[in-house]
């Protein structure tokens, strides 16, 4: 009797004891705060967690991963928000109709993607800069990370200033802009923080991205040591475009030009596009127009967002998956529209018509044929790195910047557009530009406006390109431009040369829909971020 | 047989020639005089027994030392009596549902149910176990007050979804706790690729007894577990005597219960091209020449799907040792042409008793689960239903000319032929009769939980027990993708393989201990439970296979052009200490206290453990003398108080909601991680202070009884996923906090009545009614403003004042006659039409200038225009249960119902009446075509669907009442007269019954959809598969 009493207190007893092994468990799958910065190795895997936050997020409360905020959801929203392309299915029809509202998914994932990841970089800001003071990492090491951190933080700023807000040139940057995060949120303490500063003025925001480019351009190495490394991570040359491209938004001519000029030779020759290399990190144009794309780390890409067969979003959010025609393994959500593929100034015979453009089904529709692009091409690993920067880019930001400055018709600003549009060109030395042909400065301009809309086709750069110039009466498409209905309505759309007219009503600028709405959750959690009105 | 029993007498005497003998001769029956064949009687201390002849009649020898037998009889209470020097007894045993006799079963321990004060639901699994479900969670629905029993969709493999007393957390789990023998059980939906249901390792068959605990007192001994009820599952143990050996076995055929209308080809043309005229396009779909119309349902459904059960199970015993046996296979075909489960399950219980000091046991539980299921996705291109509501009707599936005779464009593009129509289906919505037969979605589980007792009974009235047991749950998972046409076409082929593994132990060492002295009763329980459960999991996937030949069963090496591994590793671990005191004075007035104290290793080491104090008081007033003039009348009367605060597990991506953390965040192939998860030190658990008073009345000689609680559950310290502002970048958009506050109220009734009680004919019913009454309370604040609501996914706010999970949309004023826009209301009453004429803005807003169908002035509806539309979640609901017995024969029905909520019908604003080039409903005929036309559904537009719908917006124009009245189950059932069957059979066969019952027979409700319980938690119903209704004929032999 005693002995089973015994027994059975020693029993509760050994469960007692045994209790500390059951409780004391610990995360396997993810590493505490303070070890994610106290190595050097350890302080690179954090930063590459930045870049990963710039590929692929999901859509919000979801975990498939559609290409935020710098991937294919937002390459297509670009674009669709724009004329030059044709929303075939019901994927982006809400923001190619422009029926958005606060909660739509698209628009709501755009912003937390975009905030997700330069919170993350400001974490990864800080963290670097605890691990130099310990020296764990060096005083280098650390501000060229920090340069990396904000690098990104600047274009997910830009981003998001473009979309959410109204254009700089908008009384010279008075009106709302978006928030400007530079510190990190990892304590409700930090929330209450935000939740007591609203929305600076659009102008603010460009000073703080600049300010961020200028450190990013200081503190970043010029080259890699992989070609890969060199368009995949942030590079001096790449924060210097990015400022060009900031400062075009913001009609500083004199600015681009002085960023411009560091990365393109006072002279060129644009006969020879290849001659033509960036001083900075040796950037120079494919000589095919296709080389950007049949490799992903060309001499021309001088910063794309990484995807591979490892790590790439989904079906819903590969670039080669919604851009591809059917034929050949996409989708074919999204299709060129005649409205840039008919245009007078795109000639017939141009290069690029042929070998980036391919006609194609739909999944919609294979007796409904339609012009998809073929820029993207891994249809089953999606694996197309997301294009942000292209060094054509430099040259014809530089252009436009040149061409506005000069009085008359600049001839560097003719000379770099004849570069960019030469490689296309079936016999470059006799159909290239010459300054004769432009009637004015403006006709340049103009000119210089439609080679971007054609270079960077299917790249997402329209919506940029309509929101800074929307203001310019001599440039301005009025607002959202008017655009093919929906759909796929068959090849005898396209036709070189030939006016089309489009079914889908264009959108004054002055409409409430011309910018998004700040998503609902948003406003409700921070009710100092006031609703862009009407929404 | 006589003589066998004379021999055995004999060979009895013969085994006792060394002691002095008697012959006890004796009788066992029933209150009422019945003779009761087959009791056991059995002389205590020994195993020397006998059972009872067909006429109740024994004769056993016994030796001169024997002092006491031990009676039982299956169904009947088992008793003791002291034979003294009786040489000829009568023993008259009473029915195990005399409510004196009858037990709750609680936390570590049973109560009288007399002196019970908790608020507890006995569900009699045997009134269901017959009725066809893979687990018994599905048939709960109706069975017990204050719980909402939801199975979400004819899915047979989809577990139900139980709220008992409402939805009590607003962010963390929301089910009960399950208790299998004494052991909370793993549960869930567990399998990776398929629905699967952990509680379907559990034969419905098996189950002895459920027990369902509500209120806070009879939770507060699983304290931090309990805030969302507790379901104790007891299984079924041996009884001494004979062995029985039972065999049940039922065939069925499933149906679907309700279909949508959808247009035929003929209609289809006319719908779409009126769609494109409107919006200035030109026709594109025709009729054929073949005049094909293709009901794409009855490709994803499937007609008469097969049903069947066969349970054996043997139970015996002698006085030292008791067992229960059984073996199982339920083969369960889905309506949804490749869902299926097909379980295999085997129970072994098995109780003895060494001596009357120790006694151990051991319930082993074994089961295989095979689930057969499909992309279900409610967005899906490929989801089942989401796809055969648009697929065009004017098409066929089928083309011989292909390859593989489907209606598929392989290998130039992944869509099908437009048949006769110039465009194939808009948004490439897939050819799901092929990727039904070809994409394959399995799991395969295995299933085993030990359960391990040892009993000590040191002294009288105390009971030591130790309980250990395992818990092993193995998924082998498998889905393939084929590349010609569907998901796997742009992967160029895709399978995924994945095992799963979860394994918990627990080990419970706690006393029970009875003292009476005088006309007081304690009652004490104590002790200490450890828990562990450990997940692990890894898979293996690829895209680009080699071959079709490979997608067959499984992973093969070699064969996918890329690779990817996937996998995890968790644990987390529960300590707890708890006790319990009852006191009874004289059977009269009753006190309970309850303390747990609780230890989870989610939470943070300083701020780990919790203690959730429970008290209940009881009085019968029906014992006081001044009771008895009304004593013929109300019988017995209980009046019961409970007050408990129990809590809420924590749960959270990463395990540990207090830990800030770094995850791994590849940037393509080279590695990264970033931070995931932001996390809160101070991290307590969820309190709920559970309140309950409650009233039990017997009528008539017991023959009404009635019950009624209410209650009042206040929830406080909810860990709310609190959102924060997007802009902060904050992981998940959410950093936990104990913050917000929550009510669920209300009342649960029960009445049973037997109505007509005759030799040959009886009438009993029962019913419930619930009423739960839910809202929320408090939120979060912001810069010190208290925030009004969190928004719930599209459709649903959780807003303060109001019930969980309302629907909030815009109110939708119906369609201008003039023009056919569709109308709104502005929050501040203005009435405004969306545009859909040319001339205008296309899907904008503007107001309305009385009917003459032109646009006033231009107006938006924003996020503030939308309102509460009502909730989600149903306020009242119960059953009503009729059993009619007229000699072998007996018809058991249920009615359950149900209502107080709203459906925000999504299958029909985003299928049912979408705007593109797809299929529609029926309704959509309604549509308006010129000036005058009265009619709900606005003027086509192709292309529009997004704006006319307002989809992902609730409007009222798609939220529907939920209210219904369903006809649950009809059971027939014959019972061969048992002494004529024994006389046939020689004896062999003891009983045998023949039945034919329906389920799920009828709905009556003013819900357009496929059936109102196809909701989620908020309400809102997603294309899900349509309900079923099953036939099965069934045989159940004794022998």
């Amino acid at each position: 009797m005693k002995k089973i009493f015994c027994i059975a207190i020693a029993a509760l007893l050994l469960g007692i004891t045994g209790c500390k092994k059951v409780l004391d468990v610990a995360p396997n799958n993810a590493i505490p705060f303070d070890m994610a910065f106290s190595t050097a190795d350890y302080c690179l895997l954090s930063l590459n967690g930045v870049y990963d936050a710039a590929q692929s997020g999901p859509y919000t409360g979801g975990t498939e991963r559609r290409g935020y905020p710098f991937g294919a959801a937002n390459i297509e929203q670009g674009d669709a928000r724009g004329e030059d392309v044709i929303n075939l299915a019901a994927f982006f029809q809400i923001t190619y109709q422009a029926s958005y509202n606060a909660t739509t998914a698209n628009n709501v994932a755009l912003w937390d993607n975009l905030y997700g990841m330069i919170n993350k970089a400001n974490v990864c800001i800080e963290g670097f800069k605890a691990a130099a003071d310990k020296g764990i990492i060096s005083a280098a090491v650390g501000s060229e990370y920090e340069a990396e951190c904000r690098f990104l933080r600047a274009l997910g700023h830009h981003e998001a200033v473009i979309h959410y807000a109204r254009p700089y040139l908008d009384g010279n940057g008075n009106k709302d802009g978006i928030p400007y995060r530079d510190f990190a949120i990892v304590s409700p303490d930090a929330i209450a923080r935000i939740q007591s500063t609203g929305r600076p003025p659009v102008s603010e925001v460009y000073e703080k991205i600049l300010a961020d480019l200028d450190f990013a351009e200081t503190n970043l190495p010029a080259t890699r040591s992989t070609a890969v490394l060199k368009t995949t991570r942030a590079t001096k040359a790449a924060a210097i475009a990015l400022k060009m491209r900031v400062k075009l938004h913001m009609g500083d001519w004199p600015g681009v030009i002085a960023e411009g000029n560091k990365l393109v030779p006072a002279t060129v020759d644009p006969v020879n596009w290849t001659s033509v290399v960036s001083p900075i990190g040796n950037w120079a144009l494919t000589n095919a127009v296709d080389g950007p794309f049949t490799s992903n780390s060309s001499t021309e890409s001088i910063f794309s967002i990484k995807n591979d067969a490892q790590d790439a979003p989904s079906t819903n959010g590969g670039l080669a998956a919604m851009f591809g025609s059917a034929s050949l393994g996409g989708r074919g959500l999204v299709a060129i529209s005649p409205i840039i593929w008919n245009n007078t100034g795109w000639k017939c015979d141009d290069k690029r018509r042929s070998t980036l453009y391919v006609t194609g089904a739909s999944n919609i529709s294979t007796t409904n044929l339609s012009y998809f692009t073929n820029k993207y091409r891994d249809y089953t690993t999606r694996g197309d790195y997301a294009p942000q920067i292209r060094y054509a880019e430099v040259l014809l930001t530089l252009a436009e910047a040149e061409a506005r400055q000069e009085g008359g018709v600049s001839a560097r600003a003719v000379a770099l557009l004849n570069t960019v549009r030469n490689r296309a060109l079936q016999t470059p030395a006799s159909e290239q530009y010459t300054v004769g042909d432009f009637a004015s400065k403006v006709a340049l301009v103009k000119a210089i406006l439609l080679e971007r809309r054609i270079e960077f086709l299917a790249e997402g750069k329209r919506w940029g390109d309509i929101h800074r110039t929307v203001l310019e009466p001599d440039y301005t498409t009025g607002g959202i431009p008017a655009k093919a209905v929906n759909g796929a309505n068959g090849l005898s759309i396209y036709e070189c040369g030939t006016a089309y007219t489009p079914g889908q009503a264009a959108i004054p600028y002055s409409d409430y829909k011309f910018i998004w709405p700040i998503p609902a959750s948003e406003i409700i959690n921070n009710p100092i971020i006031k609703q862009n009105p009407t929404y | 047989m006589r003589k066998l029993l004379a021999l055995l007498a004999v060979w009895l005497c013969i085994g006792q020639l060394s002691a002095q003998t008697r012959t006890i001769t004796g009788k066992v029956t029933s209150q009422d005089g019945s003779p009761i064949p087959n009791a056991s009687i059995v002389i205590r201390g020994t195993s020397y027994g006998t059972t009872s002849n067909s006429d109740g009649s024994f004769t056993m020898n016994v030796p001169e030392s024997a002092r006491v037998l031990i009676v039982s009889a299956v169904g009947m209470a088992s008793t003791e009596i002291v034979i003294g020097s009786r040489n000829v007894v009568t023993i008259a045993l009473s029915t195990l549902n005399e409510q004196l006799q009858e037990v709750v079963v609680v936390g570590y321990g049973v109560q009288q149910k007399k002196a019970f004060t908790g608020s507890a639901s006995k569900v009699d699994v045997k009134e269901f176990s017959n009725l066809i479900a893979p687990s018994v969670d599905k048939l709960l629905a109706g069975r017990a007050t204050g719980v909402q029993v939801t199975n979400q969709s004819g899915l047979v493999n989809q577990p139900a979804r139980i709220f008992i007393r409402g939805i009590n957390s607003l962010s963390q789990g929301q089910g009960p706790l399950i208790v299998v023998d004494g052991i909370p059980v793993i549960s869930g939906n567990l399998a990776s690729t398929t629905n699967s249901n952990a509680l379907g390792d559990i034969n419905p068959a098996d189950i002895e007894n459920m027990e369902i605990l509500k209120d806070g007192s009879a939770t507060a001994i699983y304290g931090s577990r309990a805030a969302a009820g507790v379901i104790l599952i007891t299984t079924k143990k041996g009884d001494r005597g004979r062995t029985r050996v039972n065999y049940d076995g039922y065939v069925g055929f499933s149906n679907v219960l309700k279909k949508w209308d959808l247009l035929s080809g003929e209609e289809f043309v006319t719908i779409a091209n009126e769609k494109l005229a409107n919006a200035g396009l030109a026709p594109r779909a025709n009729m054929d020449s073949l005049g094909t119309n293709t009901n794409w349902l009855d490709e994803a459904l499937i007609s008469n799907a097969f049903v069947q059960n066969h349970t054996l199970s043997l139970q015996g015993g002698n006085a030292k040792t008791t067992y229960y046996f059984s073996l199982n296979y339920t083969n369960q075909q889905g309506t949804v042409f490749s869902n299926k489960n097909r379980t295999y399950r085997v129970r072994m219980n098995l109780d003895h008793e060494v001596n009357k000091f120790i006694k151990f046991g051991n319930n082993l539980t074994l089961a295989r689960q095979e689930d057969y299921d499909q992309n279900n996705g409610a967005n899906s291109l490929g989801g089942a239903i989401a796809a055969s509501l648009r697929l065009l009707p004017n098409v066929s599936p089928y083309r011989a000319s292909h390859a593989t005779g489907f209606n598929i464009n392989h290998p130039t593009a992944n869509s099908m032929a437009p048949g006769a129509n110039t465009q194939s289906i808009d948004d490439n919505f897939f050819n799901i009769a092929f990727t039904l037969r070809h994409n394959k979605q399995y799991s395969d589980k295995y299933r085993l939980i030990n359960n391990f007792y040892m009993e000590l009974s040191p002294v009288n009235g105390l009971k030591i027990r130790s309980q250990a047991s395992a818990d092993m749950l193995n998924d082998y998972s498998l889905q393939s993708w084929d590349p010609r046409h569907g998901d796997g076409y742009s992967n160029g082929g895709y399978i995924y393989n994945s095992n799963q593994n979860f394994l918990r132990y627990v080990w419970q060492n706690y006393f029970n201990y009875n003292l009476k002295a005088g006309m007081h009763s304690f009652f004490l329980t104590g002790g200490h439970e450890l828990q562990s459960t450990t997940t692990k999991w890894f898979s293996g996937s690829g895209v680009n296979i080699a071959d079709l030949f490979f997608l067959k069963e499984g992973v093969i090496s070699n064969t996918a052009a890329t690779p990817s591994i996937g996998g995890n590793y968790t644990k987390a671990g529960f300590e707890s200490l708890f006790g319990r005191f009852n006191y009874d004075f004289n059977n009269k007035y009753f006190f309970q206290a309850t303390i747990r104290r609780d230890g989870l290793s989610s939470l943070a080491e300083a701020r780990r453990y919790g203690s959730f104090p429970g008290f209940s008081v009881g009085w019968r007033p029906s014992e006081e003398r001044f009771w008895q003039p009304l004593a013929p009348y109300i019988n017995e009367a209980k009046l019961k108080a409970s007050y408990a605060t129990v809590g809420n597990v924590l749960t959270s991506a990463n395990g540990f909601p207090y830990l800030t953390t770094f995850g791994p965040a590849p940037y393509g192939n080279i590695s990264g991680v970033a931070i995931n998860a932001i996390g809160t030190e101070a991290l307590q658990w969820e309190t709920s202070k559970k309140y309950d008073i409650g009233l039990e009345l017997s009528l008539l000689k017991n023959r009404i009884s009635v019950t009624a609680d209410w209650f009042l559950n206040k929830l406080d310290n909810l860990v709310l996923e609190v959102p924060t502002p997007l802009s902060a970048g904050v992981p998940g958009n959410m950093i936990y906090q104990n913050i917000g506050t929550s009510e669920n109220k209300g009342v649960e009734i029960s009445v049973g009545a037997t109505v007509i009680n005759k030799k040959d004919f009886t009438w009993i019913v029962n019913a419930n009614y619930s009423h739960v009454k839910s809202k929320v309370t408090g939120l979060y604040e912001v810069n010190g403003v208290p925030v009004e609501y969190i928004q719930n996914g599209n459709y649903n706010l959780i807003k303060v004042g109001e019930a969980y999970n309302i629907i909030h949309g815009y109110r939708y004023a119906g369609v201008n006659q003039a023009n056919g826009n569709p109308m709104y209301y502005k929050a501040d009453g203005t009435l405004v039409q969306q545009n859909f004429r040319t001339g205008a803005s296309i899907g904008a807003f503007y107001e309305v200038n009385k009917d003459d169908g032109s646009l006033g002035a231009s107006t938006a509806m924003g996020f503030a225009d939308r309102v509460n539309l009502g909730q989600g979640v149903p306020v009242w609901f119960g059953a009503v249960s009729n059993t009619l017995t007229y000699k072998g024969f007996t018809l058991d029905f249920m009615f359950r119902y149900s209502g107080g909520n709203m459906i925000m019908n999504y299958t029909k604003q985003e299928s049912l009446m979408n705007q593109s080039f797809q299929n529609n409903g029926k309704e959509i005929l309604n549509r308006w075509t010129k000036p005058g036309d009265v009619t709900d559904v606005p003027r086509l537009y192709y292309g529009q669907g997004n704006n006319i719908n307002q989809n992902s917006i609730a409007t009222s124009r798609f939220v529907e009442k939920g209210d219904y009245l369903r006809l649950q189950n009809v059971a027939l059932s014959y019972a061969v007269n048992s002494q004529a069957l024994q006389k046939l059979t020689n004896g062999f066969v003891q009983q045998a019954r023949v039945y034919v019952q329906g389920q799920n027979l009828h709905v009556w409700t003013s819900y357009s959809g496929a059936d109102p319980d196809n909701i989620s938690s908020g309400g809102v119903d997603q294309n899900v598969s349509p309900q079923i209704r099953t036939i099965s004929f069934g045989l159940n032999v004794g022998f």
